[in-house]
């Protein structure tokens, strides 16, 4: 069993980008068991390109990505699989998919990769949507639901087959801050209850106060983490300009031309 | 919460006396160990007379979502019908996980199955569905048709480049397959139809047959099929997916109205372009008939001689007409279609597959009037 503390996610060194483009290179960090990680940066700075690489979508062009000891990057076909079931993954838009219910959605990864008893699969899909708060939406198809119900069924699909880790691309995009603020309760429960690491990317001020137990900065000019630590740490204590900005919400005189 | 291959489940199950009954969990209760424990339970707990069964929790180490199943389908005593169950043991935080789903959430949430219509339910939503369809063709045909002339002859508006770019994707990009597809049906029909009229030395009226076939008929049917199945679908999916993205909200609250701006310059060049592609399909399979006749010893000049008394200036006219007639339906479709999508992931796909579906239906309706009209006035 995985101690508190330990480290569960470990980057070094990572170079990504597309072809020859390099989007963000010299990442190093790493992640420890229950956390609530927040990967931060501006929009356009590549949070969410490093998020597809850490959970395997994207190859990165150097370095390497390090889950609960085994290395992604270089895994086989057979121990890439059984790593990716280590984790669940929920994407901004929810990414449910259309033709299934909101039940059906959630047992998918059990129908298919689990060989639980009927009655079991719907009951287990059933309790993690009442975990969520969407029990009653079971029967639902995506598109009748809500923009932050949809957010909850992802998350309950995502920890359908039990993982330890669970990344998140933007949660609060989009959700009114009522519903932001239940989706931050619902992360802080999920951690809390069942020791789930979470690695979240999100540029929601209110949300990583909320939420982060330790975040990273990225920079779009510098292409690297320009910050690590606790988010009011970094408000107050950050040496760099541009992340005291961020955290102050303070708007950048070069990308406006209203005030010359 | 957690999985991984390697984690055990210990499972511990004591029968004592008076048909009590104790099962206990340890480890690991997550969807990997489960499978291998439940087939376990389920043989030794069918097998015995019960009146009480207690689970014990208190070894677990962790507990997944399909773990806390398990034990709230134990507790509602599905696996054990009649018998007293209680669950203890577990550790507060799952406690309260495990009391948050009870076995009346289960009853409640569970949705029902799908039940089937009854037939005449069906046939009345079918047929509402059809009138409700037409009533939209109707209002879309009175739309176009409302602002064809005033777009048509406002050349800012009509956004001529736009039409070339329509009449390039549809029309010229259709090139090659419409060439192969004519050329080969035209080689085929000569073939089939050479043996039996060699039976009546009537061999040489191959050309005349393919000429009439392929001018009158099989070129406008041939070139609409295709436009249908690569335009018609694609006029669907672009205007479909603009649909999707809100695009067309944004164009109508800028106070364009999506007719004037997508639709038209789309039937514009799909009727230009497909008399000239009926055209084009009609001299290839034509050119595929002579090629087979030329095969075949016929000498070119008596060809082209057969060919001439054949055709007619009428029936290149009627193809004219199936030409311009085939266009329209095939683009008005397309973008009815793109207009009518749903919302949904699937919405676009079917569209796509009406706009298909649909065209190809009503060329044949229309095909069929236009042979009827031209058997009258021929007459």
């Amino acid at each position: 069993m995985n101690s508190p503390h330990q480290t569960v996610i470990t980057v070094r060194n990572l170079k990504v980008g597309y072809g020859e483009t390099i989007i963000l290179h010299n990442i190093n960090f790493q992640v420890r068991q229950g956390e609530v990680f927040v990967i931060l940066g501006g929009s356009g700075c590549g949070k969410s390109t490093l998020l597809k690489n850490l959970i395997g979508l994207y190859t990165p062009l150097e370095g390497e990505v390090w889950i609960e000891g085994e290395e992604l990057t270089k895994a086989g076909e057979e121990q890439r699989r059984s790593l990716l079931r280590k984790f669940g993954v929920t994407y901004q838009s929810g990414a449910l998919f259309g033709s299934m219910s909101v039940l059906e959605n959630v047992r998918l990864p059990l129908d298919e990769l689990t060989a639980l008893a009927e009655p079991l699969k719907e009951m287990a899909a059933l309790a993690l949507l009442k975990l969520v708060g969407l029990a009653a939406a079971a029967g639902k198809f995506p598109s009748e639901l809500s923009g932050g119900m949809q957010k909850r069924a992802a998350i309950a699909r995502a920890m359908a087959l039990g993982p330890r880790i669970v990344f998140l691309d933007e949660p609060s995009a989009g959700l009114d801050p009522v519903t932001s603020a239940d989706l931050d309760r619902l992360i802080k429960e999920l951690a809390h209850r069942f020791s789930i690491t979470f690695v979240i990317v999100t540029h929601e001020l209110a949300s990583i106060y909320e939420i982060a137990d330790r975040v990273i900065m990225l920079d779009s000019h510098e292409r690297t983490i320009i910050e690590e630590g606790r988010p009011a740490d970094l408000r107050d204590r950050s040496a760099h300009p541009w992340v005291r900005r961020f955290f102050n919400r303070e708007p950048d005189a070069v990308t406006s031309g209203l005030h010359p | 919460m957690e999985l991984n291959p390697q984690d055990e489940l210990d499972l511990d199950l004591q029968f004592g006396p008076a048909g009590h009954a104790r099962v206990a969990f340890g480890g690991r209760l997550n969807a990997e160990t489960i499978v291998n424990c439940w087939e376990r339970l389920q043989r030794a707990l069918h097998d015995t007379k019960l009146q009480k069964l207690d689970v014990d929790a208190s070894a677990l180490r962790s507990c997944d979502g399909a773990g806390l199943a398990l034990l709230r389908y134990m507790s509602m005593g599905r696996m054990t019908p009649g018998v007293s169950v209680s669950v203890g043991g577990l550790e507060a935080g799952l406690e309260q996980l495990f009391r948050s789903f009870t076995d009346q959430d289960y009853e409640m949430f569970r949705p029902p199955r799908a039940k089937c219509h009854p037939l005449p339910e069906e046939v009345g939503a079918a047929v509402r569905q059809a009138f409700s369809d037409l009533q939209q063709q109707v209002q879309f045909l009175g739309s176009v048709t409302r602002n064809l002339l005033p777009t048509l002859l406002n050349r800012q508006r009509m956004r001529w480049p736009q039409v070339c770019r329509v009449f390039e994707t549809t029309g010229a990009n259709a090139v090659p397959i419409v060439s192969l597809v004519s050329l080969l049906v035209g080689m085929i029909i000569a073939f089939e139809a050479a043996q039996p009229l060699a039976q009546f030395g009537a061999q040489m009226f191959v050309v005349n047959m393919i000429g009439l076939v392929m001018v009158r008929e099989l070129g406008p049917l041939l070139a609409a099929v295709l436009l249908a199945g690569r335009s018609g679908s694609a006029f669907a999916a672009e205007i479909g997916t603009m649909k999707v993205s809100e695009e067309l909200d944004a164009l109508q609250t800028l106070g364009l109205d999506p007719i004037r701006c997508l639709v038209i310059q789309r039937i514009t060049a799909t009727i230009l372009l497909t008399p000239l592609l009926t055209f084009y399909a009609s001299f290839l399979g034509i050119a595929g008939g002579g090629l087979v006749a030329l095969g075949l010893g016929f000498p070119l000049t008596l060809i082209f001689q057969q060919l001439t008394s054949a055709v007619h200036l009428s029936d290149i006219a009627l193809a004219t007409a199936k030409g311009l007639v085939f266009g329209a339906i095939v683009s008005a479709v397309g973008c009815l279609r793109g207009l009518q999508t749903q919302r949904g992931a699937s919405a676009v796909g079917v569209s796509t597959t009406r706009a298909v579906v649909t065209s190809i239906v009503l060329i044949v309706i229309a095909d069929a009037i236009f042979s009827v009209l031209f058997f009258v006035l021929k007459r």
